[in-house]
């Protein structure tokens, strides 16, 4: 939801509330104010009527125009007076409408009379109309005048804004660019324009950093290894060494080229997961790169009896041709490694799917844990163990998806994209 | 032969140095990118190989000196750094070949003569061990005039063992030979093993003694005694 709709909802939910009370607040006062004159009357009436009562004798009754009606009732005693609000129906419109009643005592002539005034309240009536009319042509006009606000504000006031977040997206940490912006008006625009300057060139360097490091990494570790190795090859062509001397040596040199080889690995995931592998633009087929390294995989492949089908279609994903390579290398290795003897490799190539299926041992460990690194479901001590977690970081890098799912006797490894 | 090694680990320099003496190659040292310029100014090569990543300059600069100054010299490039960039411009440039560190001598042994073959002689020298003649430009092999057909593997193994004669070959580098990137794969080395013994076989059925010998715990030495 977007932020000026959220507050757009906010202002509307407040001002509606206020409105309300507003309305409630003002229909109490005006009523108020009204009862107060409408009773006021009354007892400008009473004065009268009182008056009028008084001089019987020498006044003739139509004297009484008080203009309101009037009720004489002769009573045996008088009471208290009172005020009381009543309907009545009104003749003349045939509705019952509200009244205000004056009732009080008065002695006439030797007799007690109880004398009703009757005044009617039609402001009082008009006065809901007026205020759910007014009520509801505010909040017209506010709801009205809030959608173009916000939507001239959207457009105005947080260009800037949109801007920066679009700049952001585009962001590619790769080309060692910081983002900079041109000062603006709005002080929290500026200053988020400020922090992504400061944030983007911190990252750069990091990264920059990170690399050289890699990069370094893999120059002092290697040239140490490589000096290992040759002495060790140069000691082979010893011939005074004993043989278990030469067993000895042939451990060492086990470990070095394992160590060397654990080295690269762990550099390439590194360099993939650094994003050092650009995908252009086009989708690579995979189908050249899948025969050529079935090609190359023969041997194995011919030693275990593996029987291999495939049904490709030209096509894969956009990715880094060398990321490619890898993850198709990977996934057949996978699939010849933990095969069974005689077993079968299906392999199929669809225009967003590469599967690659393989009969195997049944599985002791969740599938999902082979993609972690260092995870071997057999101790065969030539695997490095990187193979899947390199296969899984080529796709979350290049947005593909991995999933492992195990069928009866088939191992099912899926590249989507 | 002459080689020029630019390499700035001793450790590193010296082994190289040794191994390719006992080819009966003179091995050339220059530790840093000065004195490699020098040399390369004064001396003609068979071939060069230059480490890339030098203390006091770029090896690829080196790499065009050479170019510029004798084309035909063989150059290989060895580099602690697996860089698909590298690798392509190193090629680009026009060095023969391009091998990451940490490597097997008997690798580059092997590597140094294919180039030094390509070059002098456009491939089309023969190699002979014994009663074995290699064409390397056909692939052709034979033994006493009579030809002996191998797989792929095998003809690679063959060209290995005679590149490293007499020298003892561990079965990882053999393995590595064959299956570059892909050695990680084999669980053990049964795999060289069913190679070695077709190879073997294949070349006694046409009368050639053995030469290929088996050293326990370590791998094979190929000889003629």
């Amino acid at each position: 939801m977007k932020l000026l709709a959220q507050i757009l909802r906010y202002q509307l939910v407040t001002s509606m509330v206020v409105l309300f009370l507003g309305a409630g607040l003002f229909y109490v006062s005006v009523r108020y104010l009204i009862d107060r004159e409408a009773n006021k009357e009354l007892f400008q009436s009473q004065v009268k009527v009182r008056w009028q009562l008084k001089h019987l004798e020498t006044l003739p009754v139509y004297i009484l125009q008080l203009g309101d009606s009037l009720q004489l009732e002769p009573v045996r005693y008088p009471g208290r007076s009172f005020i009381r609000e009543t309907s009545m129906l009104n003749l003349a419109e045939n509705e019952f409408q509200p009244y205000r009643q004056l009732v009080f005592y008065e002695r006439a002539l030797g007799q007690w009379y109880r004398v009703t005034i009757s005044k009617m309240l039609l402001q009082r009536q008009h006065l809901m109309e007026a205020v759910v009319m007014t009520v509801t042509f505010i909040v017209t006009v506010m709801l009205i005048s809030l959608l173009v606000l916000n939507s001239w504000l959207s457009k105005r006031l947080w260009k800037p804004f949109y801007k920066t977040l679009g700049k952001l997206d585009a962001y590619q940490i790769q080309q060692h660019e910081t983002l900079t912006f041109e000062p603006q008006k709005t002080l929290e625009f500026d200053q988020l324009n400020q922090s992504v300057t400061h944030l983007t060139s911190r990252v750069t360097t990091a990264y920059q950093n990170l690399k050289e490091f890699t990069e370094n990494a893999s120059h002092e570790i290697q040239t140490p290894l490589a000096v290992i190795l040759s002495k060790i090859e140069g000691l082979f062509q010893d011939e005074s060494l004993t043989e278990s001397q030469l067993v000895a040596l042939s451990s060492v040199s086990e470990a070095a080229n394992r160590l060397g080889r654990l080295n690269q690995a762990l550099l390439l995931l590194t360099k993939i997961e650094n994003r050092q592998f650009l995908a252009g633009t086009d989708p690579i087929n995979l189908v050249p790169i899948i025969n050529s390294k079935l090609r190359d995989l023969e041997d194995l492949i011919d030693q275990r009896e593996l029987s291999i089908q495939t049904d490709l279609q030209p096509f894969g994903p956009v990715i880094h041709p060398a990321l490619a390579e890898i993850l198709v290398n990977n996934l057949l290795t996978n699939a010849i490694r933990h095969n069974v003897e005689k077993g079968k490799i299906i392999i199929i190539l669809r225009e967003r799917i590469l599967s690659v299926r393989n009969t195997g041992k049944p599985l002791n460990a969740n599938p999902e844990q082979l993609f972690e690194r260092f995870r071997k479901e057999s101790t065969l001590s030539a695997s490095l163990g990187l193979g899947l977690a390199l296969v899984k970081t080529i796709c979350e890098v290049n947005g593909q998806n991995l999933k492992y799912d195990i069928d009866n006797e088939w191992h099912v490894l899926t590249v989507s994209w | 032969m002459k080689l020029l090694l630019i390499e700035d680990e001793k450790a590193l320099a010296t082994s190289i140095q040794n191994y390719f003496q006992r080819e009966n190659f003179i091995c050339e040292w220059a530790q840093d990118y000065e004195s490699a310029i020098e040399k390369i100014n004064i001396y003609k090569y068979d071939c060069v190989l230059v480490d890339i990543m030098l203390p006091d300059g770029d090896g690829l600069d080196a790499v065009r000196e050479l170019k510029r100054k004798f084309p035909e010299t063989g150059i290989i490039i060895i580099s602690a750094k697996n860089s698909l960039d590298d690798r392509i411009e190193g090629l680009n440039l026009g060095s023969d070949d391009y091998l990451t560190k940490p490597f097997h001598l008997s690798e580059l042994n092997a590597r140094v003569q294919a180039v030094i073959r390509r070059r002098n002689f456009q491939g089309n020298q023969q190699i002979r061990f014994g009663k074995i003649i290699v064409e390397p430009q056909e692939h052709f092999v034979s033994v006493d005039t009579q030809e002996i057909i191998l797989t792929r593997k095998e003809y690679d193994l063959l060209i290995y063992l005679i590149a490293n004669k007499n020298r003892v070959l561990t079965k990882e580098s053999i393995a590595e030979h064959l299956w570059g990137d892909d050695a990680d794969l084999m669980d053990n080395f049964d795999f060289i093993y069913t190679h070695i013994k077709n190879l073997r076989k294949k070349l006694m059925d046409k009368g050639c003694p053995d030469y290929l010998r088996s050293i326990y715990g370590v791998g094979y030495k190929f000889s003629e005694q």
